[in-house]
């Protein structure tokens, strides 16, 4: 069981094509976001640049040049650059060495600052001091951690000499790509956004392909790279404009990743009148991938899981692959194909799933409407009707008859017998407009059967008597020609008729009746004189016990008035008194402490008191002792 | 039959004023009046209804629990039983009901709501 789960996340992540790609309309939408009118280099630099990316060759030579001060590194790199895309720009001057080598030297130079004078010396075809590049990049880099300078190191080092020692600057790839955020699995992006990570993507590739190296790159990573940076089908600004265009044409064409899109020429529909399969395969930038070789390796209907095709080729003609699915003569319904893409070692994200749908014509047979006695005394007469006509006489029916309908439904072009999703009976009442619907079902050897019973029947009508027309629902997903028929009249009777009232539509959506909250009513008390009655009786005993003791007679007089006693006493009363506000006001924790400080008082007078009682006892019982000797 | 059972109380009284210490019969009294006073709370509960439960519960476990208390203060003063309470003086006896009584009044109180 565990090979198999492993088989299948194995087969899961293999499985991981591209959900988000740039289509011909995107990339219509680049190229315009990236050709708005520019007013200053660095636009004029990211428009010129980025539409060369997509294959786009600009004219804007003499903005370049009228634009350009040579005194700024910066300004050097846009127009080395941008001139460079263009074939007939040409940038000769060579007072412009001084500025960038000047500014490589120097240490405060930012990263970026490093790979605008690099990138314009290399543009500008002037010599580099290569290896001095590669120390002063990696002193910026242990400076500069953040993804953008080490991105724009990148991008530097894809211009130095190949002899230099690049090989710290490409570990620097993989350490940025564990810095990737994986989303959901989709997804694979910087959390400072989707222009670092395009930016990224190109740079790394840029690298990769200047020193010969596989970038470190796993196919599913580079598959959800390409989902995070098109993800988003419009820019804000230029720069995000340009960042996506050269990502795409890095993914494009670059030595060693090549991500393929696959996509199906309008709904992957086949039926008799459209037999072919149609599958567009192109590469990042809509550019269709003729070299390429389609196979199905497997297609599989969905409902009975039995092979149809096995390894077979798409023929290509004009940039699209087809296939004639029809020729297998597959039976109506939807299937499952993994198609294969291969002729390029480069390929990734070229395995695919595609659900196709076989959809054909229904036609009805058979069609046989019947009036049935209940207790089978008269003869059924049976009328076959065919499709599209209606039955000439109409039908009656009251409560002894039962009306019986049989038909059968088969693909028009092989015969096959089909059960489609919807098969309805539907009888419309003309002048009340009252519809009822009933399902048929089909028996075990798909013949389809309905029976309406009358008098079984007759709430659903609401006891309506009258004609109604009779009509054949038939509807599938993978049917191209839903049916509905009126194939008769039916006049039901029914017994007990009731007025016929007007149809009111349910209004669901009308204010209902108002609840009116019933409060918790206060529970029933006993009347006031009965409480009191009572209270005066429960507290009548307490008398009594007062006569009793005055009558036994109780000790009053003994009562020493010892300090001791006193605050005992006291003590005491005080405790009873804490009891009652205790009733009435306070909370345990408070009572408690109360009761503490009172309780301990009264309990050392109280000790005190009945230590001094018994040893007047103790006396007491010593003398009687002594008396009686 | 009846007979015998009047004797048998009559004889019972005579002997219960005459040979019970004052002590005693002034905690005696004591148990008659907590009796009485549980027996009139029950018989409100019964005739009126037990609204509100709690009130009538603790009143009645008030009457109940002091006359426990009260019987074994009496236990434990009554000089016949001397031998068998050698550890615990009257005193004692009367300091623990009072310190019992707290804690029950305590509930008491706390559950008459």
């Amino acid at each position: 069981f565990l090979l198999l789960v492993v088989l299948v996340l194995a087969l899961g992540a293999h499985a991981l094509t591209p959900s988000h790609h740039l289509t011909p309309s995107d990339l219509v939408r680049l190229q315009d976001v990236l050709s708005q009118p520019y007013t200053d280099l660095k636009a004029a630099y990211l428009s010129i640049v980025g539409q060369s990316k997509l294959g786009l060759s600009v004219e804007a030579c003499d903005f370049i040049k009228s634009n350009l001060d040579p005194s700024s590194v910066e300004s050097l790199f846009y127009a080395a650059e941008a001139s460079q895309t263009i074939a007939s720009c040409c940038m000769m001057n060579t007072n412009f060495k001084q500025t960038p080598n000047k500014k490589n030297k120097h240490e405060d130079s930012t990263m970026s600052q490093i790979h605008q004078a690099v990138s314009a010396l290399s543009f500008l075809g002037l010599p580099l001091a290569s290896q001095e590049v590669v120390s002063a990049l990696k002193a910026r880099i242990s400076k500069e951690d953040n993804v953008l300078a080490i991105t724009l190191a990148l991008q530097t080092a894809s211009h130095l000499s190949q002899q230099a020692e690049l090989g710290e600057i490409l570990e620097e790839i993989e350490d940025l790509a564990a810095r990737l955020d994986d989303l959901g699995g989709v997804y694979l992006q910087f959390e400072e956004g989707l222009e670092v990570t395009a930016l990224f993507v190109s740079a790394a590739y840029a690298l990769s392909d200047h020193v010969g190296v596989e970038p470190p790159l796993k196919e599913d990573q580079v598959i959800q790279l390409l989902n995070s940076v098109f993800s988003k089908k419009s820019w804000d600004s230029l720069s995000e404009a340009f960042s996506v265009a050269s990502a795409a044409a890095a993914l494009a064409d670059n030595r060693f990743h090549k991500p393929v899109i696959v996509s199906a020429v309008g709904p992957a529909t086949v039926s008799h009148s459209q037999p072919l399969l149609q599958l567009q395969v192109m590469d990042v930038l809509c550019q269709s991938l003729s070299s390429a070789n389609v196979l199905v390796e497997t297609a599989t209907s969905a409902a009975t899981k039995a092979t149809i095709l096995s390894q077979t080729p798409f023929t290509q003609r004009d940039g699209i692959f087809q296939l004639n699915f029809m020729a297998s003569q597959p039976a109506s319904g939807y299937y499952q194909f993994s198609v294969a893409i291969s002729g390029d070692s480069r390929l990734v994200g070229n395995h695919i799933e595609l659900k196709v749908k076989v959809s054909t014509k229904v036609s009805i047979n058979n069609m046989d409407l019947s009036v049935v006695d209940k207790d089978q005394s008269i003869g059924t007469k049976t009328t076959r009707v065919e499709y599209p006509n209606k039955a000439k006489s109409s039908f009656i029916a009251d409560s002894h008859q039962n009306f019986a309908m049989s038909f059968q439904l088969v693909d028009e072009s092989t015969g096959v017998e089909l059960t489609p999703h919807q098969t309805f009976v539907r009888l419309h009442n003309q002048k009340t407009g009252q519809e009822v619907v009933f399902v048929a079902e089909p028996d075990s050897k798909n013949l389809y059967k309905f029976e309406l019973d009358t008098a079984e029947r007759k709430a659903e009508f609401d006891s309506i008597s009258g004609t109604y027309a009779l009509y054949l629902m038939v509807g599938d997903a993978t049917l191209e020609n839903p049916v509905l028929w009126n194939m008769a009249d039916i006049v039901l009777k029914f017994p007990d008729e009731e007025a016929p009232s007007a149809i009111q539509s349910k209004n669901l959506y009308v204010p209902k009746p108002e609840i009116q909250h019933l409060f918790r009513e206060p529970e029933r008390r006993p009347p006031t004189v009965l409480s009191n009655t009572f209270t005066a009786m429960v507290l009548s005993p307490f008398l009594l016990l007062l006569l009793l003791w005055f009558k036994l007679g109780a000790n009053v007089s003994n009562f020493s008035l010892s300090p001791s006693s006193v605050l005992f006493h006291v003590g005491h009363a005080a405790m009873l008194g804490l009891m009652y506000v205790y009733w009435t006001q306070l909370n345990m924790f408070q009572t408690l402490k109360y009761l503490a400080i009172i309780g301990s008082l009264t309990f050392l007078a109280g000790n005190r008191m009945l230590a001094q009682k018994a040893v007047k006892r103790y006396c007491a019982s010593l003398y009687v002792q002594l008396a009686l000797q | 039959m009846s007979n015998s059972v009047i004797s048998v109380i009559s004889r019972f009284l005579e002997e219960y004023t005459t040979s019970t210490p004052n002590k005693l019969k002034v905690v005696d009294a004591y148990l008659l009046y907590i009796l009485l006073t549980g027996a009139f709370q029950f018989l409100y509960c019964l005739l009126v209804g037990t609204f509100p439960f709690n009130s009538f519960l603790s009143g009645f476990i008030s009457c109940v629990g002091s006359f426990i208390l009260a019987v074994c203060l009496r236990i434990q003063i009554n000089p016949q039983n001397k031998g068998e309470f050698l550890t615990v003086s009257p005193e004692r006896a009367f300091a623990d009901f009072l310190f019992a009584h707290t804690v029950l009044h305590l509930v008491v109180v706390n559950f008459i709501g």
